[in-house]
């Protein structure tokens, strides 16, 4: 019974699964949570899968049916076709790697000035930053929709733009949060040390802090991507222009206008890029979670 | 407004000699605290113009009426009015209700899973990618799926449960339902990473503490209930108030599901009355009365979860 | 066209009443951005004028025969006016509610944007639209005279024309023939009262197997966007004559209600499935589960391009009780601040492409050679000489039986528009027609004395 990973003592002691009556009951539990899970978690996905196969009368027929009974891959091809899929993918990489960048930039600075720079008011901008994770997002959705509409002072408009994803994602508190605390565990003397040698508070950011950082930025840089991949109702927002839309609001705004078989196959295309990413990260983005959500 | 305006300019000080207790010689200090606040700026001027003016603009609107272009002060109006719009109440029922039940299945089931998963020995990776494999789809995905799924006559849930000669449903087609399937769908796209942070802290517990409660005699259920959960209770905690705030902001799951309203208007929820009145009604001043509501029953959850976890990082 | 009724019902909220609005003449966008001397105001484009416009609406990538024909028509319009750029830009569906209301506050609206009948007061609203009274003239667009002045009446706004029509439709009853015909029923003769309704849909639940004889929505505003139209049907009004109180709570409302009542309790003949909402029915239509519903003409469209149904099976007739229907339609609004020459060049284009009998939309001939569907009864834009010759056209390249709309387009049912306030108003009653289908002993009284408290705070409100 090779255990996958060095067993450690949990709710159930090694001694009670080893024993007959413990082993059968554990295989039957295990049986049952491998198919329950897999029909669960998979079906809806072979369910998509399939339905992308499936003619137009044969996906809104009912009863539905298991296997498509003439399995057309041609709905594919129309799909990526009709629905532009090329444009809409790119969109959204787009949009989360640009937001990625600006947060790294920028929160990685603000964090690193506020943790070792010490500037004046910096406890004072620290806290007003931090008192903005006590607003739920959702609240300040139509004031932020009129600031992006029109930017006070400069009034410039930033719909359908890129920037109105970007910029608002810098202001993400957590991040400061998350930066800051890993940072300041970083010894001051690492820093003063650079600073004898000469090193410009840039260079010190660059050489020394950035290097020790790679674990905390993984975790940041990973609920960039994601949340910027997944969110709906601001780039609903904001990115009118159905040339300019992410992958998740295009897709909406066609589902009515194309027949449903095109439309699942063009959800399967859509989740492939997500799963194929998380099945190389997994390790990466499971740890990440856990360490952002615990510590958060 | 103008004068409420919270300019980046006016938020980031430029006059470092105010600052106090720096040593060293001035110039230094002042060329120290432009460095700082350069490396500040990016973030500084985002915080303002995403977060702080935002903020400071939503209490004005809330006193604020626009037509046809022009701006008037008008009071608690749009209190008043919001309060009097049956939807209102609807909608505090129905995102408590929609909080309510993922917390049921949002919260102990994911815990549940997460109990067992731990004290699984096979195919762990395999298990774990299932459970978290839905929060990676575009929710777009998920969403339309449950969609096609639910319709009561073409759908795969009523055609399972014909099969299985069980009694059929109407999901998201009947008031009484709507809620649940929503429910239903909301969970099976959240509830991975829930699990995989219950199993992180499961993870944590020390073997010695199942081995003691068992020299004491403590059955399953009982090790569960004196060991797991003191042991987790922090974590619990944290994604219990978690959870409150993130459910009680649905809106994309609703939206995309039955359209926002739902029948009899059963699956409208808070968030979506704030876009309903901002984006549909035009009544910008409404929408921001609205989300100030929100914001006050909101903010004791979220300053309470900024609390616990201060304690346990 | 290929516009559907859910994004007619998409239409921003604030709605003037149109016509009845005196209080034009403080919309004040009508200085300076018209631009142009009086005197050469309504002369058509020069062609030697260098000009860009930029519009919305172009038929999207989901529909490739339909955005090739735009894209020729284009390069057509360009051999007359070489000097004019028009740049498009696609969108499906051309209005999202959220969308168009974000647009107008940024500004971001393309020079001629696409709106519904009920988008001006919004647009108004927002300040965003010219008046281009004066640059409509016979010589800019020939068939000036011809088009339905109600039609141009829901575009004008105390006396100032903002904007040109591309499409209007009046709702009527859509049915299944090939289950009217399993029914014994005459497939030719839908029925034009709510009593045969009623009794037509008994025949067709009779044939038993999940078939339901009436379908109605009730659900996303739709519910009471279909309230109003059986309402209309009836000579009912959703709104007194000032627009300011509810009118819907009389013997007509009942009727409306009662009749769905008894279909879905008494006669049982509309399934236990409700809450349906666009494009439900059409789906229930197409896999042969439904016999009759109320829609509008592009529903058959719909049911054949995206559901693959087939236009042989599907036929319409008048709005039950034949005393009104609910109207509506759309059109291209012009933006604040073009320059005289963007105006002109606008007008030449949507003169070339939307209101010239044989040209453009009305290419009937082209359309049959794309394998379009030709012959539905929508738009019908034109009266006198160009409808004549439009319906000859199209008689002339016909692709779907027009047979089956006979009843439909030979009964003149007076159409009127919608409410104020519509997607409020719709959403007050969705909650009454909800509640008809799905409560037995719901009390259709106090259900529209409910509906009608709630539409006068909405109404109050605004």
């Amino acid at each position: 019974m090779p255990a996958s990973e060095p067993a450690t003592r949990t709710l159930i002691s090694p001694a009670q699964l080893n024993r007959p009556r413990g082993r059968a009951v554990y295989w039957t539990v295990f049986t049952v949570v491998v198919c329950v899970f897999t029909l669960v978690f998979l079906g809806p996905l072979y369910w998509m899968v399939t339905g992308g196969l499936k003619s137009t009368q044969e996906i809104i027929q009912n009863p539905p049916t298991l296997f498509p009974r003439h399995p057309e891959p041609g709905t594919y091809v129309a799909a990526w076709r009709h629905l532009d899929m090329t444009r809409l993918l790119l969109n959204s990489v787009y949009y989360a790697f640009g937001a990625l960048l600006f947060q790294l930039v920028f929160d990685v600075a603000a964090a690193y000035a506020l943790s070792h720079l010490r500037p004046v008011f910096g406890r004072a901008i620290l806290g007003l930053m931090l008192a903005t994770l006590m607003i739920p997002a959702a609240v300040l959705i139509v004031p932020q929709y009129l600031t992006v509409v029109d930017l006070p002072i400069v009034h410039i408009g930033l719909i359908n733009t890129p920037w109105a994803i970007w910029l608002p994602t810098v202001a993400n508190a957590f991040n400061i949060f998350l930066l800051k605390r890993f940072f300041d565990s970083i010894p001051a003397d690492l820093l003063a040390a650079a600073a004898v040698d000469g090193a410009t508070p840039a260079q010190a950011l660059r050489l020394v802090v950035l290097p020790m950082s790679r674990p905390i930025l993984g975790v940041v840089s990973i609920f960039a991507v994601v949340n910027v991949w997944k969110d709906f109702l601001w780039p609903f927002l904001v990115e009118p222009d159905p040339t300019r839309q992410p992958v998740n609001i295009g897709i909406n705004s066609l589902a009515l206008n194309v027949s449903q078989n095109e439309i699942i196959a063009g959800l399967t295309i859509a989740s492939v890029p997500t799963i194929i990413l998380f099945l190389i990260f997994q390790r990466n983005i499971m740890a990440g979670l856990t360490a952002g959500g615990l510590k958060g | 407004m103008a004068a409420l305006t919270v300019s980046p300019r006016t938020a980031e000080p430029r006059t470092p000699s105010t600052g106090p207790r720096t040593r060293g010689r001035g110039g230094r200090r002042i060329r120290d605290n432009l460095t700082a606040h350069g490396f500040l700026l990016g973030a500084v001027v985002c915080f303002a113009l995403f977060s702080w003016y935002p903020m400071v603009r939503e209490f004005v609107m809330t006193f604020q009426r626009t037509r046809r272009g022009r701006t008037t002060w008008v009071g608690w109006h749009n209190f008043i009015q919001v309060s009097h719009d049956p939807a209102f109440w609807q909608a505090w029922r129905n995102t408590v209700e929609f909080t309510l039940l993922a917390l049921v299945f949002g919260f102990a089931l994911p815990f549940g899973v997460a109990i067992v998963l731990n004290e699984i020995r096979h195919a762990r990776a395999y298990l774990r990618i299932l459970v978290y494999l839905p929060v990676m789809l575009p929710p777009v995905a998920s969403v339309l799926l449950f969609k096609y799924f639910f319709n009561p006559d073409s759908g795969l849930f009523n055609a399972v449960l014909r099969v299985l000669h069980l009694p059929t449903s109407q999901w998201l087609n009947s008031a009484a339902t709507a809620m649940p399937s929503v429910v239903i769908a909301a969970t099976w796209m959240n509830m991975g990473s829930a699990v995989l942070i219950y199993l992180a802290s499961l993870q944590n517990i020390p073997g010695e503490l199942y081995e003691a409660a068992e020299l004491d005699g403590a059955r399953l259920l009982r090790r569960v209930w004196h060991v797991t959960i003191p042991q987790t209770r922090l974590i619990l905690s944290l994604m219990l108030l978690l959870q409150i705030v993130a459910t009680m902001q649905v809106f994309t799951e609703t939206f995309l599901l039955t359209g926002g309203d739902g029948p009899k208007g059963s699956t409208t929820t808070v968030v979506y009355l704030i876009y309903n009145y901002a984006f549909n009604f035009n009544n910008y001043g409404g929408a921001a009365a609205l989300s100030v509501v929100m914001l006050l029953v909101l903010t004791g959850f979220s300053a309470l979860y900024v609390r616990l976890s201060r304690e346990g990082g | 066209m290929q516009r559907t009724d859910l994004r007619r019902l998409a239409a921003a909220a604030t709605v003037a009443v149109i016509g009845l609005s005196g209080a034009a003449a403080c919309s004040g966008d009508k200085s300076g951005s018209d631009g142009g001397s009086g005197a050469d105001g309504s002369a058509p484009l020069d062609r030697n004028a260098k000009v860009t416009i930029t519009i919305d609406c172009e038929p999207p990538t989901t529909k490739p025969v339909q955005r090739k024909e735009w894209t020729d028509d284009i390069a057509a319009f360009n051999k007359i006016y070489p000097n004019v750029t028009i740049k498009s830009r696609d969108a499906s569906p051309c209005e999202q509610p959220a969308a168009y209301a974000a647009q107008l506050k940024a500004g971001t609206e393309p020079d001629l944007f696409y709106s519904y009948f009920t988008d001006l007061g919004t647009a108004l609203d927002a300040g965003q639209v010219t008046d281009i009274t004066k640059y409509v003239t016979p010589e800019t667009v020939p068939a000036w005279h011809d088009i339905d002045p109600s039609v141009l009446h829901t575009f004008s706004d105390g006396g100032a024309l903002r904007g040109l029509p591309r499409n209007n439709y009046k709702m009527g009853l859509i049915y299944n023939r090939k289950l009217f015909q399993q029914a014994g029923l005459d497939p030719d003769k839908p029925p034009t009262t709510w009593d045969e309704v009623a009794a037509d849909a008994r025949k067709i639940s009779a044939l038993g197997n999940g078939i339901n004889g009436y379908g109605e929505y009730s659900a996303a505003n739709t519910g009471g966007w279909h309230f109003t139209a059986e309402l209309y049907g009836l000579g009912g009004t959703m709104v007194s004559a000032g627009g300011t109180r509810a009118a819907f709570n009389d013997a007509t409302g009942k009727q409306v209600l009662q009749n769905l009542y008894t279909m879905r309790w008494v006669d049982q003949t509309t399934g236990a499935t409700q809450g349906f909402k666009w494009p439900d029915l059409m789906t229930n239509m197409v896999t042969g589960k439904e016999g009759m519903y109320v829609g509008a003409p592009d529903d058959i469209t719909y049911m054949v391009e995206t559901l693959k149904g087939n236009y042989a099976d599907y036929g319409m007739g008048p709005m039950p009780g034949g005393k009104g229907t609910l109207l509506g339609g759309d059109g291209y609004l012009f933006k604040k601040g073009l320059t005289p020459d963007q105006i002109k060049a606008g007008i030449a284009w949507l003169n070339f492409e939307l209101l010239t009998p044989g040209k453009g939309q009305f290419d009937w001939a082209r359309k049959k050679a794309d394998g379009l569907p030709v012959g539905l009864p929508e738009p019908f834009l034109f009266t006198g000489a160009s409808a004549e010759q439009d319906s000859r056209n199209k008689a002339a390249s016909a692709t779907i039986p027009l047979a089956n709309y006979k009843e439909y387009v030979g009964t003149q049912v007076p159409g009127r528009v919608e409410p104020p306030h519509a997607q409020e108003i719709y959403k007050v009653l969705d909650t009454a027609v909800s509640a008809v289908l799905t409560d037995r002993n719901s009390n259709i009284d106090h259900l529209l004395k409910t509906a009608e408290s709630q539409v006068n705070q909405v109404l109050a409100n605004s």
